[in-house]
């Protein structure tokens, strides 16, 4: 078990800059999610905490010694790849017991180890068998009990769950968290997939071109984005470029297409701005206290259970999401709409330059 | 430790590897001291006339009509009679003077060898047709190589009574004279029979490795036939055909196979290989200037054409565009015309040009071949000698330690620059990358007399290593640092392509789990590639084996240590043993090479991969 910080990374690959500055402090015995979009340097980072590639400039601490520029193979910090990795000329047994032979361990341990592994991840009696003779799943199982057998003081996941099907990738998934909790180990889990790590983190940081935009628990994350990007990236949501138009203290009035929202909380200068609404929280019904717009239906979207409407404000596009019950099958395309949104649900962010 | 920039920037490794490094500067400086040293060693000399640097060698080579002869001289074609009273029609070239006898000799190779290995290709590529098979074995059959006897055969065929005008003179009636081919024709004739399977494989690689989505979108859209193959299969083929056209190009420059079997006819002496090599023979210890200019003017038409088509094939990789998804091949069934042109035309050609390796067997199990069509008396005596007789067995030893030799440099020069570059970016992979395949520009003949110049330069006088030792030279040392340079890119690029096909992922994740950069070395890449490696070895130890320009050289100074094909040169040029034995000495080669074939298919399961230039 380790703690991680990282101070001011910078990582450039010939002209572009990947990393441009990296705070971080991954804690005793977490699960920690880098998530971002592919291309953010959430790789990056990962492979420089592993060793594989070192900064240019910044500091790499595992508790308190550093280790920026210490050798992959000492620094006890193990990467499970994307692609596995598995050595395909050796069997299941002898790709995880590696990392033990080469620590040099007695015979008899490693056997132990290997044993204890392989339990672990369910995959018992599969000790002889090559990699090709495995399916995604066990591959991917094989490459964590490679990792896992050999004790690490941190383990990184890089993507573990893309190769795999949607019904696998939901069943590795709690694997993961699983074994995690029954190890206690600190893990660092890197993924583009927001559904995936809100599901399995402790925390997250939201990354996008090599910039950390946001830390926080998954609930923070969705719930509380703290930019445009963060609040646009995890999930769908509607973004509304807008204006503040007034200004009273923290509270101000920002107007979009003609459409006016006032009592919103907003506390920075600028005044280019973005509202920020989740879909689900638009109703179509009138309740208390709300700011109500009124627009044209352009779409409606089926998805059995709910539904999604499209209105049209303006020019501008604003997706509202219901239940599908009686009270929406009035709705037709190009008819007349309001939405209802209770101000609590409203973010004003400011612009960012994307 | 903290980064070193210097590292990263030569190594592309940020913390200093000595291992890394090594797998850089080994094959680096191997290559630098063996091979750019000598052939700059050479310039030096070239462009020294009376103490001071000058034009004067080059100068007196193109201004003496006997190097640059315009417009040329002789006939193309002589009419003459024979004894019988039949009218012989005596085809020898052109003489344009050494410098662009060789060039022509080149180009009209090159051209040759392109038509008819693209035409078969597409044919291979694209038909299915009765005894298909046929032609894709006999195709590799002009590949193996026979030093001199093939070329031989090539001449008895084309002679006043050989095969040729058995057939289509005699039996056919399709010639209405007599035809015999001598001279610079004869080495045409032979180089490009010898040559063409090398464009054919390109292009058939080029044919099959098409999108054939590309072509189903291209008649779609209304074009058919000539024009669908002018418009898009084509093009899209070219880069490949180029590439092995240019081979053959180089090989055709280089070749001394060829002149040496036809020198009879004074004219087929008329090239620069084989002027270097003879003044190399008889002006023995003599550094002359004159030859290092020849050299050097053979060496850069052979690099000009080795880096335009680097060049020009970098431009063009546009047939590796397309996305995945299984291709469904484009073979048919040829139209009645095209049968016909399959069995007429490239039938005979194919016989005709399998024809020598088949007449080097027959040659080595026959007691002669004089004026008859075919050899005659069958005999084993000759393949009996060359096993039991000491004298030939000799130079059969010789030739296999010196492979030997070289394959065990070659194999570590493979695999350490082929991991520098494959899986490093540091300023030097590219230079590296370039200087390993670098030995196929350039001319045996010229890598010779780069070692002639450096090593009688560096080594004491009368040292084993100095070739104009008074003592008895020993090529021991020369010839296994010339295979060694000259096979290299065969078993680099197989070795390379092998450390592709590993992920990089394998090799960090060994390291990640504590392994070290050697440990994972040894442990998990070369396992992973050693079939490759395998394989690049069989192909470097094949062609080490049949290697003529130093052997003939350097390698015939001392007979006592001198290779198969110096020996083979000798029986060729002094007459000195019956030509049967170096045709049974071409046997072994050739048992060696189908050897090799077969185990590299079998162990590798990889095609037979010869040579290309991409």
């Amino acid at each position: 078990m380790v703690e991680v910080k990282l101070e001011g990374i910078v990582k450039t690959f010939g002209e572009t800059v990947a990393l441009k500055g990296i705070d971080l402090h991954i804690k005793h015995g977490e699960l920690f999610t880098l998530l971002g979009p592919s291309g953010c340097g959430k790789s990056t980072t990962l492979r420089i905490i592993a060793g594989l590639d070192f900064p240019d400039e910044g500091h790499l601490y595992f508790d308190d010694e550093e280790v920026t520029y210490k050798s992959s193979s000492e620094r006890g910090a193990v990467l499970v790849f994307q692609n596995y990795a598995l050595w395909p000329h050796m069997t299941v047994y002898d790709n995880i017991a590696y990392g033990l032979k080469i620590r040099k361990l007695p015979k008899q341990e490693i056997e132990k180890r290997v044993k204890w592994a392989l339990e672990l991840v369910k995959l018992q009696g599969y000790e002889d068998r090559y990699p090709t003779q495995l399916s995604g799943g066990q591959q991917q199982r094989v490459a964590i009990a490679r990792a896992l057998v050999v004790e690490p003081k941190l383990l990184l996941l890089d993507e573990p769950l893309s190769n795999l099907d949607a019904k696998l990738r939901l069943e590795m998934r709690s694997e993961i968290r699983r074994i995690q909790r029954e190890l206690g180990i600190t893990v660092l889990y890197v993924t583009h997939d927001q559904e995936e790590a809100m599901a399995i983190s402790d925390r997250i940081a939201v990354m996008n071109i090599g910039q950390i935009e946001q830390v926080g628990t998954p609930k923070e994350i969705y719930e509380e984005p703290k930019t445009e990007f963060v609040a646009s990236f995890m999930g769908k949501t509607n973004v509304i470029p807008a204006e503040v138009v007034e200004r009273e203290g923290d509270k101000v009035t920002v107007e979009f297409e003609n459409f006016r929202l006032d009592g919103l909380t907003y506390k920075d200068k600028n005044d280019k701005v973005v509202i920020v609404i989740r879909p689900e929280r638009i109703s179509l019904h009138p309740i208390e206290n709300a700011v109500a717009i009124t627009g044209k239906v352009d779409l409606i979207e089926y998805y059995g259970f709910f539904i999604e409407v499209v209105g049209l404000f303006g020019e501008r596009r604003i997706i509202a999401r219901t239940i599908n019950d009686k009270d929406v099958a009035h709705l037709r395309p190009q008819g007349e709409v309001t939405f209802y949104i209770d101000r609590n649900d409203v973010l004003v962010l400011p612009k960012q330059s994307l | 430790m903290k980064v070193s920039k210097w590292s990263e920037r030569l190594f592309g490794t940020p913390l200093f590897e000595p291992l890394v490094a090594f797998s850089y500067i080994f094959p680096l400086l191997y290559l630098i001291v063996f091979l750019i040293v000598p052939v700059l060693s050479m310039l030096l000399i070239a462009f020294t006339y009376d103490g001071n640097i000058s034009l004067h060698w080059f100068k007196s080579i193109l201004m003496d009509s006997y190097y640059i002869q315009l417009p040329p001289q002789g006939e193309f074609a002589q009419k003459l009679t024979t004894s019988t009273g039949e009218s012989l029609y005596l085809l020898r070239g052109l003489d344009f003077g050494v410098v662009l006898n060789s060039l022509v000799v080149a180009i009209l190779v090159t051209l040759l060898t392109a038509i008819l290995g693209t035409v078969f290709a597409f044919v291979m590529a694209r038909y299915n047709f009765k005894g298909k098979n046929f032609f894709r074995i006999a195709l590799f059959i002009p590949l193996l190589v026979t030093p001199f006897v093939n070329a031989y055969v090539i001449k008895q065929m084309f002679s006043e009574y050989g095969l040729i005008n058995y057939i289509f003179h005699e039996v056919l009636h399709i010639l209405p004279f007599r035809i015999k081919i001598d001279g610079l024709a004869g080495v045409v004739l032979a180089q490009a029979m010898a040559y063409y399977p090398i464009v054919y494989l390109n292009a058939y690689a080029s044919f099959i490795n098409i999108d054939p989505t590309l072509e189903e979108q291209a008649e779609n859209l209304g074009s058919r036939g000539f024009h669908l193959f002018r418009t898009v299969t084509f093009p899209l083929a070219l880069p490949g055909i180029a590439a092995g056209a240019t081979l053959v190009f180089i090989f055709s420059l280089e070749d001394l196979a060829a002149p040496v079997v036809f020198h009879g006819d004074p004219l087929a002496k008329k090239l620069m290989s084989y002027q270097i090599f003879s003044k190399f023979i008889y002006g023995l210890g003599e550094r002359s200037p004159e030859i290092a200019a020849l050299s050097i003017i053979m060496l850069a038409l052979a690099v000009i054409a080795f880096l335009g088509i680097r060049k020009y094939v970098g431009l063009r990789q546009y047939a590796m565009l397309s996305k995945g998804g299984r291709w469904k091949p484009r073979i048919s069934e040829p139209k009645p015309w095209q049968t016909l042109l399959i069995y007429l035309v490239l039938l005979p050609a194919l016989l005709i040009t399998i024809f020598p390796q088949l007449g080097v067997v027959m040659l080595a199990f026959s007691e002669r071949w004089t004026t008859t069509v075919l050899p005659q008396g069958f005999t084993i005596d000759y393949i009996k000698e060359m096993i039991l007789n000491p004298d030939v067995r000799r130079f059969i030893v010789n030739s296999l330690v010196y492979s030997g030799a070289a394959v065990i440099l070659i194999v570590l020069l493979s695999i350490t620059s082929s991991y520098a570059t494959s899986r490093f970016k540091g300023i030097l992979s590219p230079v590296l990358e370039s200087i390993v395949i670098l030995p196929i520009a350039v001319p045996g003949i010229v890598v010779a007399m780069g070692y002639f110049y450096f090593f009688s330069a560096i080594t004491p006088e009368n040292s084993p290593l100095n070739p104009t030792s008074l003592y008895g030279f020993n090529p021991a040392l020369v010839l296994i640092l010339a295979y060694s340079i000259r096979r290299l890119p065969f078993a680099a690029r197989s070795v390379y392509a092998g450390l592709q096909q590993v992920h990089v992922s394998l090799e960090e994740a060994s390291m990640n789990l504590g392994a070290s950069r050697w440990k994972t070395i040894i442990g998990i890449l070369l396992p992973l590639i050693s079939l490759n490696a395998f394989g690049g070895a069989m192909l470097s130890f094949v062609y080490s084996m049949s290697e003529t320009s130093v052997g003939i050289t350097l390698g015939s100074i001392n007979m006592a240590q001198a290779p198969i094909t110096a020996f083979m040169k000798e029986v060729l040029m002094s007459a000195a043993g019956s030509i049967n034995i170096a045709a049974a000495l071409g046997v072994l080669l050739i048992v060696v090479q189908i050897t090799a074939i077969v185990v590299v298919n079998v162990i590798t399961k990889q095609r037979y991969s010869f040579i290309g230039l991409t």
